[in-house]
């Protein structure tokens, strides 16, 4: 017999994935959670919480994610990678905390997956050539070896004998683990393909295909008599299986956490372009407005949450940041929307015009400076033009999760308005603003803002002025600063880059002079520090750096006020110093 | 009112509850020590019920014990649908029957053997564990069966019956007293369309369905 650990093996059947179900299966000792989500991909994940080690069995499949039982860890489909951890719910989980998955492919109603399998499952004549009709799979206390043996002499009767007995039986082997049988009595043959699953080294399921599915009004007779005929089979095996010296058990190795998720992760050295994916859709989504869904050309695109980014490296060699618009579980592409700026320096120009359908582009991986929280009793969400674009992964998180929000869209006019597709399926919790004046627009801001109670938060995206008119509204309104999350498009700030002064690297013991001129972050890496950054003009937050002492020059629209009083972080790219000298925690 | 005489983690107690919850019932509970103080035992509570077991309830002096029993008495009772405990319709309400003596066979088996890890009773956990899986296999294939017919519950009706009730916590809980539903996947979608009925309430080891 092959090497079991690499074959592929059925280890469910296609009705054992019904809607928003998680089936417990077992493969080669080794338990697993095998969920269909509402796209139909199939998950099949090692059967354990990276958390605390709970089976994700009975954990929760609501059509996007899986989420634990126990503490409420919430995993995304497909990628299998952390999205949200209920007890840190102001911070976006570690891209590296991810469960470990098995592939899986559908085949003639079976789901197969392996340990580690070679190629592709079994292709099997007559299955191919059929109508397969499945049999209801059965449980055996025996091991594989000893099933298939038995099953060689199994025999059954041929569709339209059914009520007869002694038909004739031939016997072909299918692959490592399957035996196809036929049977015939008179002119009157059917053919079933047995495959034998290794559950464990003491325990199999036998999952039968027919190679004919019968009449509907004889189904029901056919289900019976093959499960009658089986469970005598399985009688049969279990009584061998008894005699024999019991197999050493089959036991799992449950992988080591990984290194790059037990230590500190390299920090980032630049802006690193590691992904690349082909634009396997281009549309108009609204005037003005180019959406692209992006699709990996390698391996699976990793886990985003809402509110996250990617840069976008453009063939002419510009780097832009645009925030994914993708709901929860939607991660076979990413999806971005992309506003023609009249203005553009070639960003947005190129993405409107060059770019087409098939074309290849380098992006960054996802990065989350915009995180939302799950814990709020209200969210209200603010997005200003394609400012609406991270407020629609947020708003679709929120209704998956039957939590209570608003979402206030502010657009020129219903031809600007982007993305209906996914406006639509976030009922009543849209409000659409249309064609409004600036003083309009803060009267319907300053009315979306006007109560503040326990637990609200609010998230805005949109133009400068508009997020400085919800910032000051939604002050008045009592909002502390802590409820109002703002991410800007761009630092519209003159930047004031004369002043000179040192940067004292505490954990390096290295002092560095920064020049007027050149900025904290180039100074670093000229230094060879290893920097992480991204919009590189203070406004999405990757390059942020904890400081120690000093006054900070803060020149960014990344950190609100309170932070900024606290004066323990900075943004490296265009922030500077008052004092004579910073002394940075890195 | 109804007077449950209750523990909160019984599986034959937790019946009572979901049951008057489906029905929509008011009650009061009074918890009983069962463990460790064995309250059951006592000549208190002998008063109430002689053969010193709960659940027992207390509807306005009528006092009724024995699980399967009682969800009879609270069918009959109180459900104007005549769904649960089927008594119009001959032919449902031997199935009833027999699926509530089939009941038996588990609460005697998964729930016994829960009993012994948990509470340390002083039962065969071999027998026990033995007895659960061949249950469990024959109403796993039963389940099964029962889908192909486009049918969700234990009987062939096209609703719940009490049958449902008497058999679902000795099956949901199992896996404490070390009887895994691993090989039964129709008995596992069945537990998903019990938790998905209108008025479904949980107990520590029973968890409900998502929320969407």
């Amino acid at each position: 017999m092959a090497d079991a650990f690499s074959s592929w093996h059925p280890l469910a059947t296609a009705y054992d994935l019904p809607h928003r179900h998680i089936f417990h299966g077992q493969l080669l000792g080794r338990e697993l959670a095998v969920w269909r989500a509402d796209d139909n991909f199939i998950n099949v994940w090692e059967n354990r919480c990276l958390h605390r080690g709970v089976r994700l069995s009975i954990g929760t499949n609501d059509g996007a994610e899986l989420t634990c039982r126990y503490h409420g860890w919430r995993y995304a489909n497909r990628s299998a990678g952390c999205t949200y951890i209920p007890a840190h719910p102001a911070d976006a989980p570690a891209r590296t905390i991810c469960n470990r998955t098995f592939p899986a492919v559908e085949r003639y109603g079976l789901i197969w997956s392996g340990e580690n399998p070679d190629g592709q499952p079994p292709m099997v004549e007559l299955l191919e050539t059929g109508s397969p009709f499945l049999l209801r799979n059965l449980p055996v206390n025996a091991s594989a070896d000893v099933v298939l043996e038995a099953l060689r002499d199994h025999s059954f009767q041929p569709q339209g004998r059914l009520e007869g007995q002694g038909a004739d039986m031939t016997v072909a082997i299918v692959g490592d683990y399957g035996l196809a049988l036929t049977s015939t009595d008179g002119q009157a043959s059917t053919s079933a393909v047995f495959f034998v699953q290794p559950v464990a080294a003491d325990r199999s399921v036998i999952r039968c295909v027919l190679a004919e599915t019968p009449p509907q009004s004889e189904q029901l007779k056919v289900w019976r008599h093959h499960a009658d005929a089986l469970g005598k089979l399985v009688n049969r095996a279990e009584a061998t299986f008894a005699t024999l010296p019991a197999p050493a058990p089959l036991v799992a190795t449950i992988e080591e956490v990984p290194i790059d998720l037990s230590v500190m992760p390299e920090m980032a050295t630049d802006r690193r372009a590691a992904l690349r994916v082909e634009v396997s859709r281009k549309w108009t989504t609204a005037e003005g407005i180019a959406a692209f869904e992006l699709t990996s050309i390698g391996e699976p695109l990793p886990t985003f949450q809402p509110g996250a980014h990617i840069d976008l490296h453009l063939p002419n060699g510009l780097v832009r940041q645009y925030s994914l618009t993708n709901g929860p579980g939607e991660t076979a592409y990413y999806r971005i929307g992309v506003k023609l700026d009249p203005d553009s320096a070639g960003g947005s120009r190129a993405l409107h015009e060059s770019v087409r359908e098939r074309d290849v582009l380098a992006i960054s991986e996802p990065r989350n400076n915009f995180p939302l929280r799950r814990d709020a009793l209200r969210t209200l969400l603010i997005g200003g033009g394609i400012g609406v674009t991270p407020m629609l992964a947020m708003a679709q998180a929120l209704h998956v999760m039957n939590l209570n929000f608003e979402l206030h869209y502010f657009a020129q006019s219903n031809a600007h308005l982007a993305f209906e597709e996914i406006r639509n399926t976030l009922g009543n919790s849209v409000k659409v603003h249309l064609g409004l004046s600036p003083e309009q627009t803060r009267a319907e801001i300053e009315a979306a803002v006007a109560e503040f109670d326990y637990a609200n938060q609010l998230y805005v995206c949109g133009p400068g002025p508009m997020l400085e008119a919800t910032r000051e509204l939604a002050a008045a309104a009592g909002w502390p600063d802590e409820t109002v999350h703002f991410e800007y498009f761009k630092n519209t700030n003159e930047i004031d880059d004369s002043s000179q002064f040192d940067v004292a690297l505490a954990r390096s013991a290295v002092t560095l002079p920064v020049p007027s001129g050149s900025s904290i972050l180039e100074v670093l890496r000229a230094n060879g520090v290893a920097m992480p950054s991204s919009c590189e003009q203070g406004a999405c937050g990757t390059c942020t750096v904890p400081v120690i002492d000093g006054d900070i020059d803060h020149q960014d629209v990344y950190l609100n006020q309170t932070e900024r009083a606290a004066g323990d972080k900075i943004m490296t790219c265009v922030s500077r110093a008052t004092s004579t000298r910073l002394v940075l925690d890195i | 009112m109804i007077t449950l005489y209750d523990y909160e983690l019984s599986a034959n107690c937790y019946k009572q509850r979901l049951m008057m919850s489906l029905l929509d019932v008011a009650y009061e509970s009074t918890p009983i020590d069962f463990f460790p103080g064995l309250e059951h035992k006592g000549d208190d509570f002998k008063k109430i019920n002689p053969m010193g077991h709960i659940p027992v309830i207390d509807d306005a002096g009528y006092v009724l014990w024995d699980a399967h029993a009682i969800l009879v008495y609270l069918a009959a009772k109180f459900d104007p649908s005549g769904r649960w405990y089927p008594t119009s319709d001959p032919e449902l309400l031997g199935e009833t029957a027999s699926w509530m003596l089939f009941a038996e066979g588990t609460t005697n088996t998964a729930s016994a053997a829960r009993l012994h890890v948990n509470l340390g009773y002083d039962f065969d956990i071999e027998a026990c564990r033995t007895g659960a899986h061949h249950l469990f296999r024959l109403l796993d294939e039963h389940l099964w069966f029962r889908e192909r017919e486009g049918k969700d519950w234990v009987c062939s009706s096209d609703h719940p019956t009490i049958a449902d009730i008497a058999i679902f916590p000795d099956v949901v809980l199992s896996e404490e007293g070390g009887v895994s539903r691993l090989d039964y996947p129709a008995l596992r979608r069945w537990t998903d369309r019990v938790k998905a009925l209108p008025g479904f309430i949980v107990m520590p080891g029973i968890f409900p369905l998502g929320t969407s």
